[in-house]
């Protein structure tokens, strides 16, 4: 009996061979590199208007005074909006209809008086009334709506000179404000690499089964182990540059602040390790390639959905938060963010254990069955 | 140390089971050193399954098998270094060139300085050395196959199937290489369903069937041993003979060049339908009378109904 089960030349061999088998694969190539990429930039693009928004805000001003002029020039000073002046000829809810617009503000003709006059008087129970014609179809108009009566209370505390009474400041958990694009960049990197690791394990050694090069390969020196480990380092080689060319595009284009250390390593290759192995036993466990696929695919969803990639877990019910912490996946979302967003070691260290006595269990399981290196009934 | 021992394969009762059917069935066969063996059998014969078995990829039920001096069931790694391959319908990765797939498999078996060079011209596949596996013929898939199966310069080749599927110029071709071998002083172990493959390359063949072996030796043995009847050949003949023929008992059957062809178990029936066809005034151009070839052993061995053409033959065994 050969004691020695690792053979580092096998290893290297069977690497060669699938880098080369990959990149001469065009659609391949794009799925593991270019789509995951695509995901961030159509999420981080749709997210990022919608984390620092500027409002369009359009004003008809039927006053066109000094203080009316005043108040537009308030409301521009307060940066959240771009405003566009409405004509005053024109009716402003045809206007809105006609043009798309879900908001347009009206000062009224007589903006300038009432207002002199409250001042004058000194109370200021009755207020001078602007109109807001607004599309209540419309989604984010309510924000907006929101965004508008604060700017105009914050305009109203100023003019009337008292101190506000009640103040509040934000003090964030995190070191850093983050915003939408930091939490999703951890979450497709973790899910890209976990479906590269099962399907690449399941697509892979489905068609060298169906094909009978495992066969050949079972009658060459090469062990089970080599075999599990090429497919692992492979894929990890694989994960590490898709992992980069997404954190790459992820600075470069929306700028984020996320943390790179030790950790990322850490659950790029528990992710590939964890993933591999379960492809490969449902390589084993299906027999038929589409079986196995399928299965893949059975798995995969739910993970995708339920265990916080593209919204946090805790949106979700009582019942289905629970669901999600049984999932490997959730562990490795929740690891990265804990790494990267709030650089928290010891929730990271926490989340690498679980994901990490999965991997193994998997991996140990994975070495049982799969069939290389004879020792077939 | 019983590892030079004069035979490169010892097979004793041998059997393997496959829930309820026995695959194969208490078989014992030794290939010598530099012998080339031949296993010839219908579909599912248990051919494979005995290549197989052979190659420590499946486990036999009962029975031992000694490669080169060693057990299979308990050597597999020793014994996989020294023994080369071709499985039934060899596939190989798809993206990967001719002559990458060369050195891949020579580094599967660690060695420092493989002759891929001699490899593709042995096997005549030299000017597709850069071309992709999912690219290359049948053919041409076959022979790299082959290459694949020597990377290692083993002492033993197994070839399952090796010229099924490839055309008469192919299958050629694949002998040459075969014989190249057998030059070499390799043991081939080789599985066919062709006849004229078995009577051409091998020293040795043994015939399978339902697990069982029907019959063993070389080709001219075999041949000698259960050619107990003769093939004659009338040709030209006008229709009558067939009917004249048919009547006296036997059972003529026409070729694809409308000549036809009775076996018969005694010489005097070859007079006795002579006379016959002259009585009758039925005319004939040309006669031929031989002795049954291997396809026809193989025929008579392995398929039930063919005996019964044969008029006069008891059922042999
Ligand atoms: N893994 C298996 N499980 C169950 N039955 C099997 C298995 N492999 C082969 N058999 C059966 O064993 C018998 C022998 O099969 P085998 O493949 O050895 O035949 P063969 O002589 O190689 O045939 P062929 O000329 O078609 O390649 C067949 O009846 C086949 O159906
Ligand atoms: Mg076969």
């Amino acid at each position: 009996m050969n004691l020695r089960i690792i053979h580092a030349n096998i290893i290297r061999a069977n690497i060669i061979v699938s880098i080369k088998s990959f990149y001469r694969e065009k659609t391949v190539v794009f799925f593991r590199i270019a789509f995951p990429v695509i995901l961030i930039l159509v999420f981080g693009t749709i997210f990022m208007e919608r984390d620092n928004e500027i409002f369009e805000l359009s004003i008809q001003d039927l006053s066109r005074t000094t203080s009316s002029e005043q108040l537009v020039e308030a409301l521009d000073q307060s940066e959240r909006f771009n405003i566009t002046p409405v004509s005053p000829d024109v009716d402003a809810k045809q206007y809105a209809r006609d043009n798309k617009l879900n908001l347009i503000v009206i000062i009224p003709e007589n903006f300038e008086i009432s207002l002199m006059e409250k001042m004058a008087a000194g109370h200021f129970e009755t207020p001078v009334t602007l109109t807001k014609v607004y599309d209540p179809g419309s989604f984010g108009v309510t924000t907006k709506i929101g965004v508008l009566d604060m700017a105009l209370a914050k305009i109203n505390q100023e003019m009337s000179g008292n101190p506000p009474l009640i103040a509040s400041e934000p003090v964030s958990i995190l070191k850093k404000k983050y915003r939408f694009i930091e939490f999703f960049v951890p979450g497709i990197i973790a899910m890209a690499v976990m479906t590269a690791s099962l399907f690449g394990s399941v697509n892979v050694n489905a068609e060298l089964l169906q094909k009978g090069v495992i066969r050949k390969l079972s009658t060459t020196p090469i062990t089970r182990i080599d075999w599990i480990l090429s497919n692992v380092l492979y894929q990890f080689i694989l994960a590490v540059v898709s992992t980069a060319v997404m954190l790459l595009v992820s600075y470069a284009v929306f700028k984020v602040s996320l943390e790179i250390n030790a950790w990322l390593v850490v659950f790029v290759a528990l992710d590939v390790f964890a993933f591999v192995g379960l492809g490969m036993i449902l390589t084993r466990v299906a027999r038929e390639a589409e079986s196995a696929s399928a299965a893949a695919d059975a798995l995969m969803f739910p993970m995708m959905f339920l265990s916080g990639t593209f919204f946090p877990v805790e949106m979700m019910p009582e019942f289905l938060q629970t669901f999600a912490r049984i999932l490997p996946l959730y562990y490795v979302n929740e690891g990265l963010r804990a790494a990267m967003i709030a650089v928290d070691h010891t929730a990271a260290l926490k989340c690498a254990l679980i994901i990490g006595a999965f991997a193994a269990v998997v991996f140990v399981l994975g070495i049982m069955t799969t069939r290389i290196g004879g020792e077939t009934p | 140390m019983i590892q030079n021992s004069k035979y490169a394969i010892e097979v004793n009762n041998l059997t393997k089971h496959y829930k309820g059917l026995s695959a194969v069935d208490n078989i014992s066969f030794a290939v010598e050193r530099g012998e080339v063996f031949a296993l010839l059998g219908p579909n599912g014969a248990g051919k494979t399954t005995t290549v197989e078995i052979l190659n420590t990829i499946r486990k036999p039920t009962s029975g031992k098998v000694m490669l080169l001096g060693m057990d299979v069931t308990q050597k597999k790694y020793d014994i996989i270094p020294r023994i080369g391959v071709l499985p039934q319908g060899f596939s190989s990765f798809d993206r990967i060139t001719v002559k990458e797939t060369l050195q891949y498999y020579s580094r599967l078996f660690c060695r420092k300085k493989p002759d891929i060079q001699g490899l593709m011209k042995l096997v005549n596949l030299k000017d597709k050395a850069a071309v992709q596996y999912k690219n290359l013929s049948g053919g041409l898939k076959q022979r790299l196959g082959i290459a694949v199966a020597l990377v290692n310069d083993p002492e033993i080749v197994f070839l399952d199937e090796p010229t099924t599927g490839l055309d008469p110029l192919a299958r050629r071709a694949m002998w040459e290489v075969l014989l190249d071998l057998k030059k070499n002083g390799k043991t081939l172990f080789l599985t066919t369903h062709y006849m004229e493959e078995a009577e051409l390359l091998a020293d040795t063949v043994s015939i399978v069937k339902k697990g069982k072996i029907f019959a063993m030796g070389s080709p001219g043995e075999l041949i000698e041993s259960n050619a107990d009847y003769l093939v004659v050949m009338l040709k030209s003949v006008d229709e009558t003979v067939f009917d004249i023929v048919e009547k006296m008992g036997f059972a003529p059957e026409y070729d694809s060049h409308g000549h036809i062809t009775v076996r018969l178990a005694h010489t005097d029936d070859v007079r006795r339908i002579l006379n016959a066809v002259r009585e009758s005034g039925a005319s004939f151009t040309g006669l031929d009378v031989r002795k049954p070839n291997l396809e026809e052993v193989f025929l008579k061995l392995t398929d039930d109904t063919f005996l019964k053409s044969v008029a006069g033959i008891e059922e042999a065994q």
